[in-house]
């Protein structure tokens, strides 16, 4: 059968947040730039990026997606998000293992209502006319510089974006422990472009990805899309396989 | 009504102990049995990198260690990829022909074009142009086998004038078929005069529309090669056993594994947009069908050939009148199934199912061009 993660859920990132609930409404945030750029990693870490519960994807995958929403029922906000690619069972998945967002309202709202492990910071999303980046800086150091180079208009249903399955620690039958929350937000896509990917920084370190090396360029996308931020309708047992640990709330 | 038994050679971890020489020899002996108990044809696939699902990356190989162990079994590509970063148009061609003639005139040659990243980015392929590189492929291995000479200029490869050499085995030449795994797809067969390779899993509703699309197109094509493949296959699985219960527990076992390793791969869609791609295809079908049946204690899904004769019976009748010509069986994933029992499966298959699907109607092979030859395409 697959690979299975190997990683400790309550080490797999020091960002996870504590949920105090997960009744959560859904919330539509209007018109926002998504980039998201996707790479090949490094194969010989790809199970210790991941939990137990899901599968790396053959082959190996990151994802560096930059949102900025201009207005909208949190504000304007920017955020930068390092993911795995992985699977839950059969289900393409995409593992967040550190997210850095400018402060205000939205940082709070993603991090206590949907579980992403946020640290506040001035990620800087770029739109030229021939590139759209994303950039993370810690303190003088870049720790994240990616790209989308040269873009062309596609259709905007060939665009797929995968669902989260973001770490927090919640508390269910009296303990508390790190569990898998299903993310799955609904995109609908107003303009879309595709382009050449590139990563110019990353600081696997810094994004809690332990030895995570990009090291082929897939494709990169830059989309206007409302995103609509879902209830949490399930959660996962990290330590057990997501077809069988996996509770529908 | 007629049967083929069809090859992924899955191959599970750990692999060790030469477990692919065993896979692929225990693959050899069922389709030794399957030329004996009368199956029309083998399938192989041919996938690179697809790891524990598809272990298949040489069928042209696999296929001709089936044909000099046969003496009545057709082979069949299930498909070549017509991509050129995989296989040179030339080489395609040349490979067939040699595949043909050791055979006896027993090859069926299916195209396409993969549909996953793992594969197409693996051979750094573009996915935008698969379906382009695919369609000049169809166009000119015909040519390549039935004219002395050859040379062309086109967008996936160029080449002056050459004999490709040996011409196949088969006149005019071997019938030819298209990979269908997305709806859609069976236009693109219809409208070349192809033969219908079902590779999905899907339900009797979308089948019988896709056959029925493809029967409609098929009467006013255009057909690249020197005759007219009407034929429609699909793929099943197939798990016999003479209590139903225990062949649907056994069966579903097989099903489940292989839809999930399917979904374990990248399609194409997933993580590279293109209008190339604009369906998910079989590998979200697997992923269904993997939901559908999580193992031991599930029941049978529509359509799919797991449980006892009667059964079988079934819902065989229930392809036949959607208009299917052949269904072809996957016989294992991962080694889910002792290799006996998979034997036992073929034998009580031949025995009791076999027999009430009479295989006198022949298949629609329209000549278009009368060339010189021998022994008749098809069969």
């Amino acid at each position: 059968m697959p690979i299975n993660g190997n990683a400790d859920p309550g080490l797999l990132t020091q960002y996870a947040p504590a949920m105090a609930s997960l009744d959560t409404e859904a919330l539509t945030l209007p018109n926002v730039k998504v980039l998201q750029v996707i790479y090949e990693i490094d194969d010989s870490v790809m199970a210790d990026l991941i939990p137990p519960a899901l599968h790396p994807t053959i082959p190996p995958t990151m994802h560096v997606i930059g949102m900025r929403a201009e207005d909208g029922p949190l504000g304007a906000f920017t955020i930068a998000i390092v993911r795995v690619g992985c699977r839950a069972a059969v289900r393409p998945r995409g593992l967040p293992t550190r997210a850095v967002c400018t402060e205000g309202e939205a940082a709070t709202a993603l991090t206590e209502r949907w579980g992403f492990p946020i640290t506040i910071g001035e990620p800087v999303l770029r739109q030229r006319y021939d590139r759209q980046s994303i950039e993370v800086n810690d303190g003088n150091v870049t720790v994240l510089s990616a790209q989308l180079i040269d873009p062309v208009p596609i259709g905007n249903a060939d665009l797929l974006y995968t669902a989260g399955m973001h770490v927090a620690n919640i508390e269910r039958d009296g303990e508390t422990r790190p569990w898998l929350i299903q993310v799955d937000p609904e995109f609908e896509v107003s303009r879309a472009d595709r382009g050449v990917a590139q990563i110019d920084a990353f600081d696997s370190d810094f994004w809690e990805a332990p030895e995570l090396r990009p090291v082929y360029p897939i494709v990169a996308s830059y989309t206007t899309a409302n995103i609509t931020l879902p209830r949490i309708r399930y959660i996962c047992d990290p330590l057990q396989p997501a077809i069988s640990g996996t509770i529908a709330l | 009504m007629k049967f083929g038994i069809f090859y992924e050679i899955s191959v599970p971890r750990p692999w060790e102990n030469n477990i692919e020489h065993t896979v692929y020899h225990r693959c050899l002996e069922q389709v030794r049995l399957a030329d004996e108990l009368g199956f029309h044809s083998v399938w192989a696939v041919e996938h690179h990198f697809l790891e524990e699902y598809s272990h298949c990356s040489a069928p042209e190989l696999f296929l001709t260690a089936c044909a000099m162990q046969t003496k009545q079994i057709r082979v069949g590509h299930g498909i070549v990829v017509c991509v050129p970063q995989f296989n040179h148009p030339i080489r395609a061609a040349e490979r067939a022909a040699v595949l043909d003639i050791l055979s006896d005139g027993r090859l069926e040659f299916g195209t396409g074009r993969s549909a996953t990243w793992t594969e197409l980015g693996g051979m750094d392929a573009n996915p935008d142009e698969t379906k382009e590189t695919w369609d000049e492929y169809t166009r000119t291995i015909p040519q390549m086998w039935t004219n002395e000479r050859f040379g062309y200029e086109g967008r996936a490869f160029k080449m002056p004038t050459r004999a490709v050499l040996p011409k196949p085995y088969q006149k005019p030449h071997p019938p030819m078929w298209v990979a269908v795994s997305s709806p859609g797809t069976e236009v693109d067969a219809a409208e070349r005069g192809m033969g219908s390779l079902g590779l999905t899993f899907g339900g009797f509703a979308e089948q019988e529309q896709k056959v029925q699309r493809y029967r409609r197109i098929i009467a006013n094509c255009e057909p690249v090669g020197a005759f007219v493949n009407e034929r429609v296959a699909t793929v099943n699985f197939l798990y016999c056993h003479p209590d139903n219960e225990t062949g649907i527990k056994t069966g579903s076992r097989l099903t489940g594994s292989f839809g999930y390793l399917a979904a374990q791969l990248l399609p194409v869609r997933e993580v590279h947009p293109t209008r190339s791609y604009p369906n998910p295809g079989l590998l979200a079908a697997s992923r269904a069908q993997a939901e559908q049946t999580p193992g031991e204690g599930a029941s049978a899904p529509e359509g799919v050939c797991i449980g006892n004769p009667d059964r079988l019976i079934e819902e065989i009748r229930k392809w036949e009148a959607c208009g299917v010509d052949q269904i072809n069986f996957l016989l294992n994933a991962l080694e889910t199934i002792p290799q006996e029992q998979v034997l036992d499966s073929l034998r009580l298959f031949a025995e009791e199912v076999m027999p009430h699907f009479t295989d006198d109607k022949p298949a629609t092979t329209v000549p278009t061009r009368e060339l010189a030859g021998a022994p008749a395409a098809g069969d």
